[in-house]
């Protein structure tokens, strides 16, 4: 036997048949892309400034962080040390926007999806809101914080909460009302019935909420960086762009998927694992 | 005996949902139920069963007469009275065993005592070895036994049933039914069971309420002279103390039911 058959062997052990397969099936489209990436500039289709070659985006990288010498100069956010100093701006704005965006999006659709007056109180406005989410505040949201961390954490915000507070309504509305009456025939009061009825049972919704207001998160601040931010990836990408430095451009833009990809992976997949999944209350088919 | 549910004249009216037109559901029906005694419900489809089981378990405030639970006015849902739902009311993000333990949870009891009774309920009900499943991992008939359980477990004063058994297959209402009366037996609990199925009326209970069509009066009521040990489904088939009063109650319902078509 072979080393690589003997390598594939303990692979295939390690990850399983089927997982093994679906990993390869999903990184086909990924290795045509390249190939077509690395033919492109072997081939010189397209000059390098609309696609640069892929080693300089290695090198851009080290352009980038040019001035990251140890953790601290990395943590202590530095201007010279640009690359890393973008990535923890954007990934602090992200999880600055989550941390409020999901409590009060969470206290104030359970509300919504208890009280029929509170509903109708809320609903208007949220539709309202919802209709200029994302970007279109950029402008106003310019005139009244300036650019920076308010402006961008403003257009975060806008999207997160409202999108969590309508999923965290309908799903609360969709709890069957039997739930809500068995632990009140417990003795179960208004908390109780929040707790260990509205919330679980809105829990498919909500993670939902919270994916949805992740992805169009994250879009919407990469944007509001660029018009409105003075740090950050699409700062990154925007500053690049007008300094014709293409291959900064890209490895952005790269970062920014691999970011969502494995936050998606990390975080939101193993939390549905844990809870919805577990309770019977979605399917995933594998 | 002193009566644990005292029912006094209560009438019940609703506007209907869609048209808003007023619903007579409940007309002057007055009856009791005994301390440790099995009581079921019978009447057709529309004829308020639901209804007198929400107002009972506080679920629906009523407009006329009045509902006591040993001698205290009903006014709201309580511990007092524990329900055993229609369809799977346990619920999913729960184990079996948290599912059980949940109305000793709300009622603050510690939880060393909780396992110890939560442990006591799950064998009762035969669901040893499924304390850590989840209900969706279950079958029909062991959802019905959990909930079952989880209402006993609790210790209430009077257990309602709103046709608990009606959306399990035959074969299994049939051994529910006997497992019923087991428990009964054994935890001489005061049972009021709603059920549209007239076997099942009279196989369970001690004493059968009839009620007509809408608005639901109390029409009848019949007793079931059989000792609880005896009920057993291939012995009862052909013994007359049970044949006699369930033909009566069949007889009963089945002229509400026909009423119409004449």
């Amino acid at each position: 036997m072979s080393v690589l058959q003997t390598a594939a062997i303990s692979i295939q052990k390690r990850f399983g048949r089927q997982r093994l397969r679906r990993i390869m099936l999903g990184s086909i489209p990924f290795v045509v892309l390249l190939a077509f990436w690395q033919m492109n500039t072997s081939m010189g289709w397209l000059p390098p400034v609309f696609i640069p070659p892929i080693g300089t985006i290695w090198e851009a990288i080290y352009t980038l962080s040019d001035g990251c010498t140890g953790a601290s100069a990395v943590l202590s956010m530095q201007y010279e040390c640009m690359f890393t100093n973008h990535i923890l701006s954007s990934l602090g704005r992200v999880g600055l926007s989550l941390v409020i965006g999901i409590p009060s999006g969470i206290a104030l659709g359970v509300l919504a999806g208890m009280s029929r007056r509170f509903a109708h109180a809320l609903e208007p406005i949220g539709v309202f809101a919802n209709a200029i989410s994302g970007i279109a505040w950029v402008p106003l949201a310019i005139v009244w914080f300036g650019t920076g961390w308010l402006t961008t954490l403003f257009i975060l915000l806008n999207t997160v909460f409202w999108l969590i507070f309508f999923n965290t309504l309908l799903g609360v509305r969709g709890v069957p009302r039997v739930y809500e009456n068995s632990v009140m025939t417990m003795g179960g009061g208004r908390w109780a019935i929040i707790t260990q009825v509205y919330i679980p049972g809105a829990l498919p919704s909500i993670v939902t909420g919270v994916r949805m207001s992740m992805g169009f998160g994250w879009r919407a601040l990469i944007a509001a960086e660029m018009i409105g931010g003075d740090s950050g990836l699409g700062f990154m990408i925007f500053v690049s762009a007008a300094e014709y430095k293409i291959e900064e451009v890209f490895l952005g833009v790269l970062v920014i998927a691999i970011m969502w990809m494995i936050t998606d992976r990390l975080l939101l997949i193993p939390l549905e694992r844990w809870t919805i999944q577990r309770w019977g209350m979605v399917w995933r088919p594998d | 005996m002193p009566a644990k549910l005292v029912v006094d004249r209560l009438s019940h009216h609703y506007p209907d949902e869609y048209t808003g037109e007023d619903v007579h559901a409940l007309d002057q029906v007055s009856l009791s139920v005994e301390d440790g005694e099995f009581s079921a419900v019978v009447g057709p489809s529309g004829c308020g069963k639901t209804t007198l089981l929400n107002i009972l378990a506080g679920l629906l405030p009523h407009t006329e007469g009045s509902v006591q639970v040993d001698g205290r006015e009903v006014g709201g849902p309580g511990p007092d009275r524990g329900v055993v739902f229609q369809e799977h009311a346990i619920l999913p993000w729960r184990t079996v065993a948290r599912n059980i333990g949940h109305g000793l949870e709300i009622q603050g009891i510690a939880r060393s005592e909780r396992e110890q009774r939560v442990q006591e309920f799950v064998d009762l009900v035969g669901l040893s070895g499924f304390e850590d499943r989840y209900p969706h991992e279950l079958s029909g008939g062991m959802k019905q036994r959990c909930a079952l359980a989880r209402t006993l477990c609790a210790n209430p004063v009077v257990m309602l049933m709103d046709e608990p058994f009606a959306a399990v297959d035959a074969q299994t209402r049939i051994t529910l039914q006997e497992e019923l009366n087991r428990i009964a037996i054994a935890t001489r609990k005061t049972i009021l069971f709603i059920t549209h199925n007239v076997d099942e009326a009279a196989f369970l209970g001690d004493r059968c309420f009839i009620f007509s069509r809408r608005p639901g009066k109390l029409k009848a009521t019949v007793k079931i002279d059989v000792p609880r040990e005896k009920r057993i489904w291939k012995d009862l088939l052909s013994e007359k103390s049970y044949t006699d009063p369930r033909d009566e109650i069949l007889r009963l319902v089945r002229e509400e039911v026909f009423d119409d078509e004449e």
